[in-house]
Formats: C-alpha cells, structure tokens, sequence
C-alpha cells in the first residue's frame, strides 16, 4: 500500500504541473493586471508602466509561467500585489482558518447527518423519513447566502449568542487558552450554517444504503436467528452502513474547502475563499495561481485519503 | 444523538419562525405602502436633511471605547504607513492614529493650526516647513526634522515600490538623483535648524497650498525607521503590528485583516483624548445594517449610500452626511493617445461623438435626477460641473449643466441633421448611416445595471440607438483596460473619478495626460488649463476666474457629461456625544465622548 | 465509489424486464411521484408556452416609480398591476420568474443534455474496452475532479468577451460532464460482464450495436436520475454565481438572479417578493425532480420496488 501512495503523489506533479500552466495563463488572459486598479488622477501613468515593466508584466506570458514555475519550484510563490506581503505566509495565514472552519463544519455536518439519516433509513417510507427527506431537499434549495444571514441576523445579532464577525476577538493574545476558545466560538454559527446546508448528500447517501441493507441476506440470516431488529441494527446494519461514510470524509473537507466563499464572505471570516474572490478582482495574479495549486493539491489528497480509508474499511476494494 | 437531531429541527423550526415574521411584518407594510399616492412616498423620503454633525444630550462617561465598524466584503489589507499603502481602507485606519503634519481648511488649503506650518517662496521655487516645539510621537520621542525628511527618502529610494514617485515628487529638487542612486542625500531639502525645513522645487503652482508639487504631508518615525531598508519596510512590524504615530489614538493591537485596537495616546500635543480607545472592526455590507440597528457599532466608516433605506428609520442612530470629493460623468471618445510622443490626438472630424451637438442631446436625455431620486434618494445629485461643491471658491454654481430635457434632447437632434430615416424609431446619422453608439459602463451591483438600463432607454427615448460595449456591464479593470486601450468598441463611457483634496483638472484633462480618457484636446482648453496650475494662480482671484473659464468651456463643448456628486454617510450611535462630518469643523478624534456604557440598541 | 461498493451486488440482480414498462408501473404505484411528473410536466411545459406571451423588452423597462411594488398593486402608470410584486426597477417579478424560469430550466436541460451526451460516450467507451482508452480518460477525469470548478468558472466568466447563455452553458458543461462520465463507466464496467454481454460478444455482435442497444437500455433509469439531479445542482451554481457577481447579465432573467436579489437586508426581510417566489420555485422543482428520481431509482433497482 505504501507504495501505492507513494505512486499517487508521484502522479500528482504533472497534474499539478498542467493545472499551472492552465491557471496561470488563463489569469493572464483577464484584462487589466494589478496595477490597473491603482490609477487616480494624481497617479502618474508612466510610474504605473515603470512598476509593470519592474514587475515583469510587460513580458510575453510564458516568460513569466517560467519565471514562476521556476521560484515556485523552490517554495516561493512571489509577492501579492494587493497584500504586499509573501504568497505562502499570506495564504497560510488564511489556510489555516479556512481549515479549521472546515473540520468544525465536517464534525457537526456529520452529527447532524448521521442520526437523522439512519431514522430515515431505519424507519423508510414513515413520516419521520418523508420529514428528514423534505429537510434534506429544502436545506439543498435554499441558496447558502440566505440561510447565513438568517442564521446571522438571528442567532448572531438578534439573540447575540454568536460573534458576528471575525475569526477571534481582539482582547485576546495569541497562544492563550481564550484565544483558541474565542476562535472556536467565532467559528461555531459559520460552521453551523455550513454543516447544515451540506447534510443532503450524507443523509441521502446514508438512508438509501440502510434500507439496501435491510434485505441484505446477512440480516436475514440474523433476524432468523431470533436477533431482536434493534441489535440487528445497532450490530450489524449501521456498522455496515456507516463504515463508507468515513470514506466520505476527504472529499467533504476538499469539498467544504470550495464551498467556502459564501460563508466567508457573510461572516467576515478571513479565509481562503474570500481570497480567491478578491483576488480575483484585484487580479493578484501569484495569489490565484498559488490558490488553484493548493486547492489542486488538497482535493487530490483528498481523493487519495478516502481511497486509503476505503481500503481500509472495506477488504473487497484494494487501492491500485 | 437523538438529543441533538432535536435541537437541530429545534433550530430549523426557528428559522422558519423568522420567514414567517418577516412576511408578517411586510403584510402591514405593504398596505401603507398602497394608501399612499406611490410618487410622493418616494418624495417624501427624499433627501434624508442630512446634517454635518450631532450633538447627543447626557452627560458623558469617563473614557470608554469607540466602537467603529469598517464596511468591507474583505479584510484589510494592513499596511499603516502613509508612504507605501493603497488602500482606502488603510488609510481610513490609520487616520485615528494619523502622521499628518498639516492642518486644512474646509477647502483643503494648509493652514497654520497642524503641526507645521507652510510658508512658500515663489520668487526662489522654496517651501518653508516649520514645526511646532514639544510635538512628541506615541513613543515618547520628539518629533524632529529628520522625520519630515525620512518620508521623501522612502518615496525616493531605488526599491520603493509604491506609486507615489511620480511625476509630482520629481518635483523635489535631487528627489531623481537620489532615486537614481547618484546621491546620498536629497538636495532640494535642508534642514536650517531643529524646527526648520526648506525644501526646493523645480516649479511651483498653487497645488503646493494643497499639499501638491510634491510636498509631503506626513512624518515618519526617523528614530525607528532610518535604520531599515526601504524593500524590508513592508514586512517590517513598524508598518504591520505597532507603527508609531502622532495621532490622537496609538495603535495597540492588529489582528491581521480584520480588527485594530486603538488607545489613547497620552503624547498627544493637543492633548490626551478623553476616548479610552477605538476598537475598529470589519464588518461585511450584508449585515451592517442589522448591526447597526442592535448597536453594536458606534459609527459605520465606507457605509455604502445605496443602503440607506437600510437605515433610515432606525431610532437609535443619526445618520450624518457630507459631499465626497467624487464625480462621476459620461465622456466621449473623441481621438487616440499617441504613446510615443505622450500626447492625446483629437480626431472630431472621423470620431462618431465628433459634433458637439450629438453629445449634447445625449447629456439632455439622461434623467439622471429621477435616478437620483429613486435609487440614490437624493443621496447623489446631478453634477453640473466636474468641481465638487464643496470648492467653495473654485465651484460655479450658475452652471446650468445638462439637466434633463427629452424635448430639447430631441430638437438638437433634429436641427442637427440626425433624423429617422428608414423609419424604423432610431435616428441615422448625418448621412443618413444607422448610428449606433456603444456605451462601455463598469459593472457594479444590482442597483448599477438597472440603472444603466434605465439610461439606454432614456436615450431609445430621443431616438439614439445606445447598445452595451460587449453586451453587458464591464468590470473595473477591463473597463479601465479597454477606455485606456482606446478600444475602438468604445464610444462614449460612464466613468467616475474622485478629484483629491487638489481639484486641479490638468492630470485629467490636459493634453499631455494618459489619464485624459476621453482624449478632447484643444489649444484653448489647454491655456486655461496651463493658466489654473500657473505661477500667476497663486492670487486666488485669478485662479478661481480660471476654474470657471474652465467649467464654462467644458459645458459649452460637452467635453464630458457631468453626472452625479455623492454623499457619503456616516450612521452614529445616540451614544456618541459629538460628531461632525464637516470637512471645515470636522471632529477633533482627541474631542469626542460617550453618553453611555454600550452603544444603543433600536427597537 | 458508492457504485463500485455496490458492483458485487448488481451482479445477483437479472437484467429487468422491459425499463420503460416498469418505469411506469412504479409511478402508478407511488402517488407523490405520479403528481410531481405531472406537475412538472405542467409547469415546464406552461412556462415555455407563458414566455411566448411575454415581450421580454417590455419586461425588463425599468420604471422607477414602480420601485419595490407591492404583490397586487397598481402599476404607477395606472396600466395592469403586479401580481407578484416589483423588484428594485420597477419590473414585474411574475413575467421575471417565468421568464427566468425559461431560462434556467433551458441552460439546466442544454448543460444536462451535453454533459450526458459526452459523458454518456465516454463513459460507455471507457467502460466497455477498458485498456488504455479507459486509462487516458480517467486521468483526464482525475484532472478534471482536481480543478476547484467554481474557481474555474469564475475566471473563465471574467475573461469571455462576451458572456451570454450560450457561453454559459458551455462553461458549465466543460467541467460537468466528468460526473456523468464516471458513473456511467463504472455501470458499464459492470455491465459488460455479465452474461448478456458476454453472449452477444460471441455471437459476434459488433461491438457499437452492443453498447447502445443492449447496455445503454439498462443504464437508462440511472442516467434520467442522474440527469436530474444535475438539473438542481446547475440551478444551484448558477445562483450562486450571480450572488459573487459573475452571474448572467442582467437582460437575461434567470431563477439564479432573481434570488440573488436577496443579499440584502432589506430585500431579505422587506421586499421578500422579490426573491422568494423563484426561491420556493426552485425548491418545488427540485422536490419534484426528487420524487420523481427516487421513483426512477426504485425502478432501477428490483430490491426497493414498490409493484
């Protein structure tokens, strides 16, 4: 298995590779460059040219994909026009909140996901199924921007159970006990939001391998052994069942990666979405071409994680 | 686990429970909604009386802590130095805590209240700077002349990388020497003694008096910062974490785009504020309103007007108003800029928006004041001229401007030769050629493409086949790429600039001037425009006898279409004791107090 | 990777009779679907025919005086009134939710056609000769999964000269025809062998004519399912996108803009008509489409039959 793994990341430097060239030339393609938002009738045009021309702007694309390619090699992503600062230190920054948004939402994504899908599953076809069902299917509909503001402006403003912006408060410093409690506090109604937006796929997922199950002979088997249904379940059905979820899990947290932006952006939380979107705007070419190779990267990952975990939870599939 | 599903549907229902209270409450509103005639609740409505400052009764509290919130979709971006930031939004942080050096008046001119004090010799092309004794950074260190020096040597080393060395700063005497590497110093400034600073230029205009030519308004740490080199200082904590400052406030704490914690600075040479501190927090547009409402913040900064109805009723709030230094306009492109030889080529004869004529009708049959009204209610108003009004001296208030008129749009039209010829409701050209004139317009919020809807049909109206360069609206930097590029897609296009504390039109209109989009260029034209920034200027009379000259010859040949003047807002908290917004009287920071423990809630 | 869970268990399932037969048995049995395909039905079918009616330049004047109209009040002009109410430029929201509701459903169904098309071809290809055909495409599908789409979409938008419906459903469908395609392969990977398959081949059957009309009968329902779901998935993006700004200019009405009109307070709580009709719109589509799917689902899979 081992080397497998070792294979697949092998695999993954020509991917990433052609997922550069691609970004980075499609990022050239956009008009205007980083400087084209700086101009105001004081600005003097031909410093804004000298600035291009020292920045390397004015070369032909691929001069500078080689340029790029060649620091990034080396661990240098350059300089981000808007931030001033470094790419790596600038995303890291954001990475890390968006990380760890991600796998608060991925916990209670699956402590809502999981009991209500198994009822759904276990008691198919009742009313508390057609309930969970219509949840699941109203909770995909509503766009995300809503449900967070609703979830903000009632939970965040009008009960003030929740801070309403930022990733941590200012009174406290970093390393203390309050300020990793104050980040996971301001993290909580993003999370929330999220997770209960993204439980369609779970419950679903979830539901229908339950009832699959049910006539599964191994359950035939038991229950004609005089099991009661409740053990049958607890034993052997939701094992069964829940074990692919865990495979799940990388390709929710790359998933919950993408899916970022709208949470971010509505709970002023500093994290990688809001930054693709702004760079976007800005044309901050080196941070949406590091952006695209870090989300490039992290969904292969992801994909290889829940191959790994796949083959771990299920003897039938052996990772090629 | 059953225990939690619960409290999820719990949750659920509660939301749910919200939708429904809204549609309640939007019942009772829908229903005085259609009592009332629909035209004069919109009137009534209009134009908010904004006023200037407030003055809240009780009696203040000791100390306490101003919470302003920065309306922004995206954190800041942190760099607190006045030489290498960007962003507005810097700039609006580090105002609490500021470098400035100058005071000025409500037209921007540099008094003699701030720290320095200006003189200007303009026999010998020689500014005076003079600094008050006793002035003391946050630190505790005087402020010295070094520290009017450090800035012009950031702004002119070889590695800065901002856009403030430009034309205007090689203004300096030596600034391009030292730039160059060739010099160790900067010769045109010298220091005459501990409070004196001489500094020449290679030209003077009046826009010295405005803190242009070249002049630099603010100071910089010379204790802290000389030490470290210019291509370090971005990274450099000095800028990101803990600047060091002369402002009322010091800075205390940042968390990196998103907050910044401000305290007293108990250096301060007007004296100690009597605010314990300013906690400043970005919030997004979405929700700001709420946030308002529940007082959470004292004061909103980059409150966007278009979300006034947000918070035109909220009674724990006054809403505070002042013209922004801004105009937006409508601009022909009438030639070319030939980048060789850095001058702008007027072409009328082959331009489509070559006859004045034509770009008169179109500038009559915007209705921009029922815009105004409507989207804007009264919170922007039809520009007549491209001077703020709040250039009191240099501003004509006689100019008709091009207010709406569909029926006299429509008779330039006609006397002008542009008639309906295959009849099929669009006007042809003076040949009788199908006209169609392509409006390259940026892209904005929803508000914005209605808007830009509503002003190609205004001009269906007269007959003008108005079509969208690429068929939508374009964003900022296309925009800009393509008006630039003088696309030939371009015709006519919908542009705003803001004019700066110097109003001087020569950077945007002159004839030499890449920034001179609409590329109108004519002798006459540029003498008046040479004439505002003259030696001659310096007599205040003359100068603002030169502004009209100006504003009169850009109405008279529809060089651009003024559009719109905005107002920017300022919603704040019942608890504030005292705010003013004038640009004359504005709030000394070191002066305002609080009436109460926390910002008030509304009902 | 459900679906390789669930290979071995297909293999015990025997190819189902007729797919149309028991497609429509199963509908006659379950009520709730029966009514969402005749709804839908119903509602494609009267939107398309309702637009026809509908002078798209007259809808989309704006007239200010009409700002926010309340649903059932007089038009300013004193000309009709609004059943559903007026958005921010005074334009009716009824002919802007079917309108839009032509337009959405129209990019769903041209992504949805094009992306299974493609994928469907692919699919079966790579799944029914295996070998380096099916090595080359899945890398290509792995690099496709690897690309964070939304962000994709965004720049592609941003650089397109001119970004209308067209360019729409193109941008779309580059990144959403892997999807269909892997599905499709993993299906036709199982079916190819079993017996059925195995029996043509030594016959002789050519192998296109074994592909399209004995394994893709059989993949039938799973395809309408999928197909489905990715009608609400697009509608999804797309209003997504037009919430970041990069969405359909504003000629175009769209399910997607409209709801986006929500992102502000005011609209939110206020002037709900603006946005909730296409909101509950969308939703009622998608349950629809849910039933209808489930029903599908159930016909292609013996175990859960209902008939």
């Amino acid at each position: 298995m081992w080397k497998t793994i070792v294979r697949r990341f092998l695999i993954m430097i020509p991917q990433l590779f052609v997922l550069s060239l691609i970004i980075f030339m499609m990022a050239k393609f956009m008009p205007g460059d980083p400087f084209t938002g700086m101009i105001t009738p004081e600005t003097d045009p031909t410093r804004i040219e000298e600035l291009r021309e020292k920045h390397g702007l004015n070369d032909p694309w691929y001069e500078q994909y080689i340029r790029w390619i060649g620091n990034a090699a080396q661990g240098d992503f350059g300089m981000s026009y808007t931030f001033k600062r470094d790419v790596g230190a600038l995303i890291g920054e954001r990475a890390v909140n968006t990380f760890w948004l991600s796998l608060v939402s991925v916990i209670i994504l699956y402590a809502i996901a999981i009991p209500l899908g198994v009822l759904a599953g276990r008691y198919h076809n009742s009313w508390l199924d057609r309930l969970i069902i219509l949840y699941s299917f109203v909770s995909y509909a509503i766009p995300t921007f809503i449900l967070a503001l609703l979830f903000l402006f009632f939970f965040g403003y009008t009960l003030g159970w929740f801070p309403t912006s930022g990733s941590v408060d200012i009174k406290y410093d970093p390393g203390t006990f309050g300020y990793v409690m104050s980040k996971i506090y301001h993290m909580l109604l993003p999370a929330i939001t999220y997770a209960v937006l993204a439980t369609t796929t779970v419950i679903q997922y979830l539901r229908s391998e339950i009832i699959d199950a049910k006539t599964q002979d191994y359950v035939r088997t038991a229950r004609s052994k005089g099991i009661p249904m409740k053990k049958v379940y607890s034993r052997h059905i939701f094992r069964n069942s829940l074990l692919p979820i865990a495979a799940f899990l990388g390709f929710t947290i790359t998933g919950l990666l993408g899916g970022s932006i709208f949470i971010e952006t509505i709970f002023g939380y500093p994290g990688m979405g809001q930054l693709f979107i702004s760079s976007i705007t800005s044309r901050d070419y080196s941070v949406i071409t590091a952006l695209v190779m870090l989300y490039g990267f992290l969904a292969l990952l992801g994909s290889l994680l829940s191959d790994i975990i796949m083959s771990i939870v299920d003897p039938r599939i052996r990772i090629e | 686990m059953k225990n939690k599903s619960w409290s999820l549907m719990a949750m659920l229902l509660a939301v749910l429970l919200v939708l429904a209270a809204c549609s309640d409450s939007d019942d009772s509103t829908k229903e005085e909604g259609s009592s009332t005639p629909k035209g004069e609740e919109e009137a009534g409505s209009n134009d908010a009386s904004l006023s200037l400052s407030v003055e809240n009764e009780g009696d203040a509290v000791e100390g306490g802590v101003l919470q302003v919130a920065l309306v922004k979709d995206e954190p800041f971006q942190g760099i607190f130095s006045w030489e290498l930031y960007d962003d507005g939004y810097d700039s609006e942080l580090m105002d609490w805590a500021t470098n400035v050096i100058f005071e000025t008046d409500g037209e921007f001119r540099i008094t003699d209240e701030g720290i320095a004090s200006l003189e200007v010799d303009e026999e010998n092309l020689k500014a005076t700077v003079k600094i008050r004794e006793g002035v003391k950074w946050s630190d505790g260190e005087p402020l010295k002349i070094e520290d009017l020096i450090l800035p012009y040597e950031i702004i002119a080393d070889p590695d800065y990388e901002g856009v403030r060395y430009d034309g205007d700063f090689q203004n300096i005497v030596g600034a391009e020497e030292f730039h160059a590497g060739t010099a160790e110093t900067i010769s045109g400034l010298k220091k005459v003694d501990e409070t004196t600073l001489e500094i020449s230029f290679k030209k003077l205009s009046p826009a010295v008096f405005y803190g242009g030519d070249g002049l630099w308004s603010y100071a910089a740490p010379s204790h802290l910062m000389a030490d470290i080199p210019v291509a370090d200082l971005l990274a450099h904590d000095l800028v990101r974490k803990n600047p060091v400052t002369l402002g009322a406030f010091k800075f205390d704490k940042v968390v990196p785009g998103e907050s910044v914690q401000f305290v007293a600075n108990e250096h301060y040479w007007k004296g100690k504020p009597k605010l314990d501190g300013v906690l400043v927090k970005v919030v997004p547009p979405s929700s700001i309103s709420v946030a308002m409402k529940e007082g959470k913040y004292d004061l909103a900064q980059y409150f966007n007007a278009t979300q006034w109805q947000e918070i035109k009723d909220l009674d724990n709030i006054d809403i505070l108003g002042r013209q922004e230094l801004y105009y937006s306009y409508l601009s022909f492109k009438l030639g070319k800029y030939d980048t060789a030889n850095k001058t702008v080529v007027s072409d009328f004869e082959n331009s489509k928006m070559g006859d004045v004529e034509l770009r008169k009708a179109m500038g009559y049959a915007l209705n921009i004041e029922e815009v105004s009204e409507v989207y804007y209610n009264g919170l922007r108003e039809r520009a007549n001229s491209m001077i703020p009004p709040v250039f009191k001296s240099f501003f004509d208030d006689s100019l008709e401007g091009y207010t709406y008129d569909e029926a006299k749009a429509i008779e330039i039209l006609d006397a002008a030769g542009y008639k309906d010829v295959d009849g099929d409701g669009m006007r042809e050209d003076k040949n009788g050629q199908p006209l169609e004139i392509k409006l390259a317009a940026m892209s904005g919020d929803q508000t914005q493409e209605d808007i830009i809807s509503y002003y190609l049909q205004n001009w269906k109206d007269v007959g003008l086949n108005v079509v969208l360069t690429t068929g939508r609206l374009i964003d900022f930097n296309s925009f800009y790429d393509k008006v630039r590029a003088d696309d030939p897609e371009i015709d006519v296009f919908m542009g705003a600039w803001g004019t700066g504390t110097n109003p001087s039109p020569f950077a945007t209109y002159s004839g030499t001037s890449a920034n001179n989009l609409g590329r109108y260029t004519t002798e006459e034209l540029e003498t008046i425009l040479n004439n505002i920034d003259s030696p001659e200027a310096m007599d205040s009379a003359y100068r603002s006898e030169q502004f009209r000259a100006y504003q009169e010859y850009m109405e008279e040949n529809a060089v651009v279409i003024p559009m719109q003047f905005r107002y920017e807002l300022f919603p704040v908290n019942k608890r504030v004791k005292n705010y003013n917004v004038d640009y004359e009287t504005e709030t000394e920071l070191h002066e305002i107090e609080l009436v109460a423990e926390e910002p008030i809630a509304g009902n | 990777m459900s679906i390789e869970l669930t290979e071995n268990k297909e293999l015990t399932v025997s190819p189902p009779p007729t797919g149309w037969q028991v497609i429509w048995r199963e509908f006659k049995k379950d009520k709730v679907a029966m009514v969402s395909l005749v709804g839908l039905i119903v509602v494609i079918f009267g939107v398309f025919i309702w637009a026809l009616f509908i002078d798209q330049d007259a809808l989309m004047k704006i007239s200010l005086r009409d700002k926010y109209a309340a649903p059932g009040s007089e038009n300013y002009s004193g000309l009709g009134s609004y059943i559903l109410g007026a958005d921010q430029g005074g334009r009716d929201i009824l002919g802007q939710l079917i309108i839009g509701a032509k337009n959405s459903i129209s990019i769903a169904i041209a992504i949805t056609f094009i992306t299974g098309i493609f994928g469907i071809v692919v699919g079966m290809v790579c799944g029914y000769f295996g070998g380096w055909i099916d090595s080359m495409f899945m890398r290509i599908i792995d690099f496709f999964i690897t690309i964070p789409s939304m962000m994709l979409i965004i720049v592609f938008v941003t650089i397109v000269p001119k970004y209308d419906v067209p360019v729409f459903i193109m941008i779309m469908s580059i990144f959403l025809w892997t999807g269909t395609a892997r599905l499709v392969r993993s299906k036709a990977l199982s079916e190819s062998r079993r017996d059925y398959v195995n029996a043509s081949k030594t016959l002789g059957t050519n192998d296109f004519i074994i592909i399209f009309k004995e394994i893709m009968p059989n993949l039938s329902s799973i395809l309408i399912v999928e197909m489905t779901l990715n009608f609400a998935g697009n509608v999804g993006i797309e209003t997504g996108l037009s919430y970041l700004g990069f969405g359909l200019p504003p000629s175009t009405p769209s399910l997607g803009t409209l709801v986006s009109y929500a992102n502000n307070p005011l609209v939110l709580y206020e002037y709900w008509w603006c946005w909730l009709p296409a909101a509950i719109f969308i939703l009622l589509m998608m349950l629809a489409i849910n039933y209808i799917g489930q029903a599908l689902r159930r016909a292609a899979d013996a175990k859960q039959r209902l008939g």
